[in-house]
């Protein structure tokens, strides 16, 4: 390591050990909870600190309860509920981004800012917002009531809570979409046209490829807040139809005197975010081998 | 008195359920055990409990300054507030709690040092007890006691009322939308209602566990609201099962602004929220057609104020308290809190007089005979409570 190296080691030291120890710090929190015990009287949460003495019985509950009680049904509900909602936000985000990147010219700032500008306001007051909107008597509601469409769409529906997250999410996939689209480099998709390939191909072969970090990075942050989410579903919904996971660890934690339950869900939710983490973080450094040869 | 004295004090007390560090120990790790017990008043075994401390002494003149509060949010009116303050040349400051349990874990670390808690329930004061949390109260800062229902002068869970002076009342029923559902149409379905598909996608159940497991239970002639039986259990939670295909359920605590607002027809709620329903309605739309049924087997329950040990303020503490007991007081904060105080003399007739209520609301009001012949809901044990969560989960599930 030479010395530029070594000095720009020690400057991002104090930060990465700053981010490690917090999260390090109350990941161990949430597993000594999860492995602890209640106190009966005062219903608190033990935190067990010595992983020598974790109890295992409230992990091998929940995760009986996962595999094959009623928290499958939960799990699987979530996972199929945030990944049609990144695919809805990639359908919707993706052409927003390309545009912003390619085309939008002097206007791309302007755009930009049109984009986040809504987001400014809180997420509570949007989702509050759009309770207004599609109550039966909403605008919105009457609105497509004059082309006929009937529905109750805070009946509990899934199609409902799904374009929350949509709504909710998506200027977090946009704006690192635009930003990878933003820096690529262009000549080779024209190199690829001139090469004989349609744009179809062009898109697929060259733009795709090159837009994958930005890609992962954009899913990522939109699906860890995603599986996390209870309020989206307790604002447009609140149906146990549309029961998510975050809506039972809010549960456990503040409602129920099994708080080592909501913990054991946090522990089996971050493992699952981590699986998808690591493939992120491999994909994007096999960009980067790739880039560099 | 020392943590031990107390202890002793606690199994010699009268009547109650006391769930001793024994039996807790069996149930909560090697390292869950609390070092106290807790008291659990039932309607058949009511309880003394003991006094930790002693009363403040009479005819103390109020601290003046600052009074802090803990209260839910908008239970009490800002003008009943703001008259309190001025007749008694102090400041109200209120901090606010959603949660028993964490508002007590506050009070247990030292997070909040409130002078006087509102709204909490006889669940949390076994626990408000444990901790030696609050103040035995001085009986004669408090004449207006005397207004309050029978039943609750002199509560099961803290009989003499030494340490809670009880608040608002309210039982569980049906509130539904009479332009919707026929009255005697709903009366004889009576608890069925709840599981009939024709209100499928209308229909509420309130979020809490222990009201709807309930429902179950009452809806299968079950009338043991604190069962531990697992099969009965069992059976509870098949039944809410039921209730969820058939009707598709919302869960939540907002029939008040929902039913009103016309965005469901049914909802099984507490009369409190019924009573302030007429508030949300649209402009122009007849407060008639808000309706209640009252079951003949239902749980009822109070609230209660109480003020806790390290108060600074406990005069003006008694005073509040002895100030939203007085009957017209108590109407003014009905008028804004919806709630109904549980007052002899703030019954059906007064509220309708005062056009508080409309006269379709007239069984939510909770009287002396209902609440006494209504069930509580009182603290269970981990064990039996960790079945009814299971009951609860597996429903909210979906």
């Amino acid at each position: 390591m030479n010395k530029a190296a070594r000095l720009w080691a020690a400057l991002a030291a104090p930060g990465a050990f700053w981010l490690l120890f917090f999260f390090a710090v109350p990941f161990y929190a949430v597993a000594c909870v999860a492995f602890g015990s209640i106190d009966p009287v005062f219903r608190d949460a033990i935190p067990q600190w010595n992983p020598l003495n974790w109890s295992f019985s409230e992990f091998n509950a929940v995760f009986s309860s996962v595999t094959s009680g009623p928290l499958r049904g939960v799990f699987i509900r979530t996972i199929v509920y945030v990944l049609t909602a990144m695919i809805i936000s990639f359908a919707i985000g993706f052409p927003v981004a390309y545009y912003l990147a390619r085309h939008a010219g002097k206007r791309r700032m302007l755009l930009l800012l049109l984009i986040i500008a809504p987001f400014w306001v809180n997420y509570l007051m949007r989702m509050l917002a759009w309770v207004n909107l599609l109550s039966p008597s909403g605008l919105f509601s009457r609105f497509v009531g004059i082309f006929g469409v009937q529905y109750n769409w805070l009946d509990g529906s899934p199609i409902t809570v799904i374009l929350g997250l949509v709504y909710g999410y998506i200027p977090f996939l946009i704006l690192p979409l635009y930003a990878t689209l933003e820096r690529l480099d262009w000549r080779l998709v024209e190199a690829a046209r001139d090469l004989g390939a349609t744009s179809r191909q062009a898109f697929r072969v060259v733009t795709v490829p090159m837009a994958k970090a930005g890609v992962a990075a954009a899913a990522i942050l939109i699906a860890l807040p995603m599986f996390g989410d209870y309020y989206t579903n307790d604002l447009l919904s609140r149906s146990p139809k549309t029961e998510m996971l975050g809506n039972q660890i809010d549960y456990y934690i503040n409602n129920s005197s099994q708080p080592q339950r909501g913990a054991v869900l946090v522990i089996m939710l971050s493992t699952l975010l981590l699986v998808a983490l690591s493939w992120y973080l491999r994909s994007t450094s096999r960009v980067g081998k790739e880039r560099v040869r | 008195m020392e943590r031990r004295d107390f202890l002793k004090t606690l199994f010699a007390t009268t009547g109650g359920i006391i769930i001793g560090p024994s039996i807790l120990a069996a149930c909560g790790g090697t390292t869950a055990t609390s070092s106290t017990g807790l008291i659990i008043g039932t309607p058949d075994l009511p309880v003394t409990l003991p006094l930790v401390g002693e009363p403040i002494a009479d005819g103390l003149a109020n601290e003046g300054g600052t009074i802090e509060i803990l209260n839910w949010a908008d239970y009490t009116n800002p003008e009943v507030i703001a008259d309190f303050e001025k007749a008694f040349g102090v400041t109200v400051k209120q901090s606010i709690y959603d949660n028993e349990d964490a508002a007590i874990a506050k009070l247990r670390n030292g997070t909040l040092k409130p002078d006087l808690i509102i709204g909490m329930t006889d669940t949390a004061l076994a626990r408000l007890m444990a901790g030696e949390l609050i103040q035995p109260l001085n009986h004669s800062y408090i004449p207006n006691k005397t207004n309050l229902i029978t039943g609750l002068q002199n509560p099961y869970y803290d009989q003499g009322a030494q340490y809670t002076m009880a608040q608002f009342i309210y039982g569980n029923g049906i509130g539904y939308r009479r332009d919707r559902i026929d009255p005697s149409e709903l009366a004889s379905q009576g608890y069925d209602a709840m599981w009939n598909s024709a209100y499928s996608g209308k229909l509420a159940v309130t979020d809490s566990y222990r009201d709807i497991v309930s429902l179950a239970l009452f809806q299968a002639g079950v009338t043991d609201v604190n069962t531990g039986d697992a099969d009965i259990l069992a059976a509870a939670k098949e039944n809410l099962i039921r209730l969820r295909s058939a009707t598709n359920p919302k869960v939540d605590v907002l029939s008040y602004q929902e039913l009103p607002a016309g965005n469901r027809d049914i909802a099984y709620t507490w009369s409190g929220d019924i009573l302030l329903a007429p508030f949300y309605l649209p402009e122009g739309t007849s407060a008639d057609v808000l309706g209640f049924w009252y079951p003949e087997e239902t749980i009822t329950a109070n609230d209660f104020l109480c003020i806790p040990k390290a108060s600074s303020k406990p005069v003006a503490a008694h005073q509040f308290i002895n100030y939203l007991l007085d009957n017209d007081v108590a109407a003014k904060n009905q008028s804004y809190v919806g709630y109904q105080p549980a007052l002899t003399n703030v019954n059906a007739e007064a509220l309708i007089n005062a056009g508080a209520i409309p006269e379709t609301l007239v069984d939510a009001v909770i009287d002396d005979a209902k609440y006494q012949a209504g069930k509580r809901l009182v603290s269970l044990t981990p064990e039996t409570d960790a079945l009814w969560s299971d009951v609860w989960t597996t429903f909210t599930a979906g």
